[in-house]
């Protein structure tokens, strides 16, 4: 290199061509004040050195979009219009192409459409330009070039200075983007891992979500959701792959799953197109999913298993274990489309039926059936947050885990606890078929025959209509219910903190009188905060619950 | 949500035949109300409504009931409504009172 440099005179202004200013000249790209800056203003500032370093009139870097296929201007010190419109080079053709795939420097003096891609240096008048690959790990992030108005040619010591800046950048980016993916794909994990569970009366339901230490949060999720037919939906998938690509294709997975479960009470059915689904839209990805639907009494659920490992299931009383169920292959990738198969389970009142992902139970030191094991070990029914907490502990304990993991555990409540159940809902008459779901579950089990079940979804659903429209202004606000079964009647009461309003419009007022006629006794409590509505009814269909 | 699906059926050139299936509330009356005075026309002679398989109706429902049995009785268009002993929707429309107003059949 140093013959190099007596050949030809480097262009830098204060160059001596001696090592003392050639140190000089590394140390203000690499000075370690730079160190404390961020991603976003690091770029400009070693942009304006490295200009004002090799004397050039522009300084840009492009970075590798997500694509893979095409540079993107990123920053630049003398054409900042490069960064606002947007210039997209494609990887090996002009200029910057060229250096992003052969990753090595280059040096031109010919600027013109034959050479450069991009018009807005030929337009600027730029005559010589020099860039350099960003390299970090091995890893092409982009391209860094500097250009000329004027023809003198960039020497082979001006590259030099021009890839410690690069290799400066490249480092930076590198943790910038990487840094960034994690907070992205922490952030998409946070908006759509349920923040709040459903409250369903009658499943007791918790979850918890560890993003693995090495590649932070990935693909794992969990979701539950009831359909307007009453049925209740549980996904527990993992999305193979790491980072912010695999949890973003998870959002897109687990929206794709709730539109296919909307339109379809089967498993295998729901499966069957999200699997078509994913080989049309993401033929690169690979999902293996759990997918059950619980029936409206909460009884039975029906199971299909996608590449997924089988839930545990603990009855009372009972050690857990997993459920016996064919494992079909997973979603998408690599397997023709199958005829998947799913299995109907019984949970009887008190049982527990507890998802995971693979993290939970593979680790480098133990074989999976080992972790298996120790997992059916650790499942015995009872309140699901301590199941979780004792599941967490025991398979992962404090030993650093490669994979995120994804629990779900949810126990069917016994009648006992179930005497009395209350929930909050927003007062918006969506939430009616959701009222009538629960009431239909809840009242057999309170004593009620058929005949006095349809009596009280009309009182119940009368007293929930009248808060929806009359209790609030504009903004909405809360219905809050309570069920309580006793001997040979059930009570509920239905209430708001609104302001009461006499019912409007024509055929209006009917709700009342039919309340009180399917009702064995009717109470009207207006207060400053709101108002209740206690309803009675005798039931005569059993024994309460 | 609240699905409910209507069926309209013309037996003969006087006569329509409005099936409802599914659940009638708050949050789809309006809807429904909508699709049944839409499938009614001025040269009908009689409109037969199918409640059978109706699995939820209070007086969100019946105020469409009362609606359409006052329009078609402007109209001078018979009205039956069919709603089976022991259907969800036969206990709260004999409850309404609407029975006095209109022919209902089993």
């Amino acid at each position: 290199m140093a013959d190099v440099m007596l050949l030809l005179m480097p262009r830098s202004v204060d160059s001596g061509g001696n090592a003392e200013s050639r140190l000089r000249r590394i140390e203000a790209v690499t000075d370690s004040t730079l160190a404390h800056l961020d991603l976003e203003q690091l770029l400009p500032e070693l942009l304006k050195r490295t200009r004002d370093l090799l004397d050039a009139d522009t300084a840009t870097v492009l970075l590798l979009d997500s694509g893979g296929e095409h540079l993107v201007a990123s920053a630049s010190s003398g054409i900042e219009e490069e960064v606002r419109q947007g210039v997209r080079i494609p990887i090996g053709e002009g200029f910057a192409g060229h250096i992003a795939a052969s990753r090595k420097p280059l040096v031109i003096q010919q600027v013109d459409p034959t050479t450069v891609v991009n018009p807005l240096l030929w337009e600027k008048g730029i005559r010589s330009l020099a860039g350099v690959p960003l390299l970090a790990g091995g890893e092409m992030l982009g391209v860094l070039h500097v250009g000329t108005l004027d023809s003198t040619p960039f020497t082979e010591e001006d590259v030099e200075i021009l890839q410690v800046a690069g290799d400066r950048l490249a480092l930076a980016t590198r943790t910038g983007l990487t840094r960034g993916e994690r907070a992205a794909a922490s952030a998409l994990q946070r908006t759509l891992l349920p923040a709040r569970l459903p409250t369903i009366p009658g499943l007791q339901l918790s979850a918890r979500y560890a993003p693995g230490e090495e590649s932070g949060v990935s693909g794992d999720w969990y979701d539950v959701f009831t359909l307007p037919s009453g049925w209740l939906c549980v996904t527990v998938g993992d999305v193979v792959g790491r980072g912010l690509p695999a949890a973003t294709v998870m959002t897109r997975v687990r929206t794709a799953t709730r539109s296919y479960a909307l339109d379809s009470d089967s498993p295998t059915e729901v499966l069957a197109r999200l699997d078509r689904h994913m080989r049309h839209f993401e033929p690169q990805t690979m999902v293996t999913m759990a997918y059950a639907m619980w029936e409206p009494s909460l009884s039975r659920l029906h199971l299909s298993l996608a590449g997924h490992l089988a839930p545990v299931l603990a009855l009372p009383g009972e050690r857990g274990e997993l459920i016996d169920l064919p494992i079909d292959p997973p979603i998408g990738i690599g397997t023709a489309p199958v005829q998947r198969r799913s299995g109907t389970i019984d949970v009887p009142q008190g049982a527990t039926v507890l998802f995971y992902t693979d993290g939970l139970v593979e680790r480098r030191n133990r074989t999976l059936d080992d972790g298996l094991r120790l997992l059916c070990e650790a499942v015995t029914t009872g309140p699901t947050e301590q199941l979780c907490s004792r599941v967490m502990s025991r398979l992962v304990g404090t030993s650093p885990t490669d994979d995120d993991i994804a629990v779900l555990a949810l126990r069917r409540q016994e009648a006992e606890e179930l005497r009395e159940i209350s929930f909050d809902l927003d007062a918006v008459p969506e939430v009616l078929a959701d009222v009538r779901a629960t009431l239909r579950r809840w009242l057999p089990s309170a004593g009620a025959s058929p005949d006095e079940v349809g009596d009280m979804l009309v009182v119940v659903g009368e007293a929930c209509s009248n808060v929806i429209e009359h209790a609030y202004g504009p903004l909405g606000g809360t219905l809050s219910l309570r069920f309580e079964a006793r001997e040979g009647e059930v009570i509920a009461t239905v209430g708001d903190t609104g302001h009461w309003r006499s019912p409007r419009g024509t055929h209006r007022g009917k709700g009342t009188e039919l309340m009180r006629q399917l009702s064995d006794d009717l109470r009207f409590e207006h207060g400053p905060g709101g108002t209740l509505v206690h309803i009675r009814k005798n039931v005569t269909g059993g024994d309460p619950a | 949500m609240t699905t409910a699906n209507i069926e309209v059926l013309s037996p003969d050139t006087g006569t329509v035949e409005i099936a409802i299936t599914g659940e009638v509330d708050l949050s789809n009356c309006e809807v429904i109300q909508d699709d049944i005075f839409a499938a009614i026309t001025n040269h009908l002679v009689t409109v037969r409504l199918d409640l059978a398989g109706v699995t939820y109706l209070d007086s969100a429902g019946l105020r469409i009931l009362f609606a359409l049995v006052e329009r078609l009785r402007l109209l001078q268009t018979e009205c039956q409504i069919m709603a089976p002993f022991g259907s969800a929707s036969r206990r709260v429309i004999e409850l309404s009172g609407l029975g006095s107003l209109v022919e209902l059949r089993p």
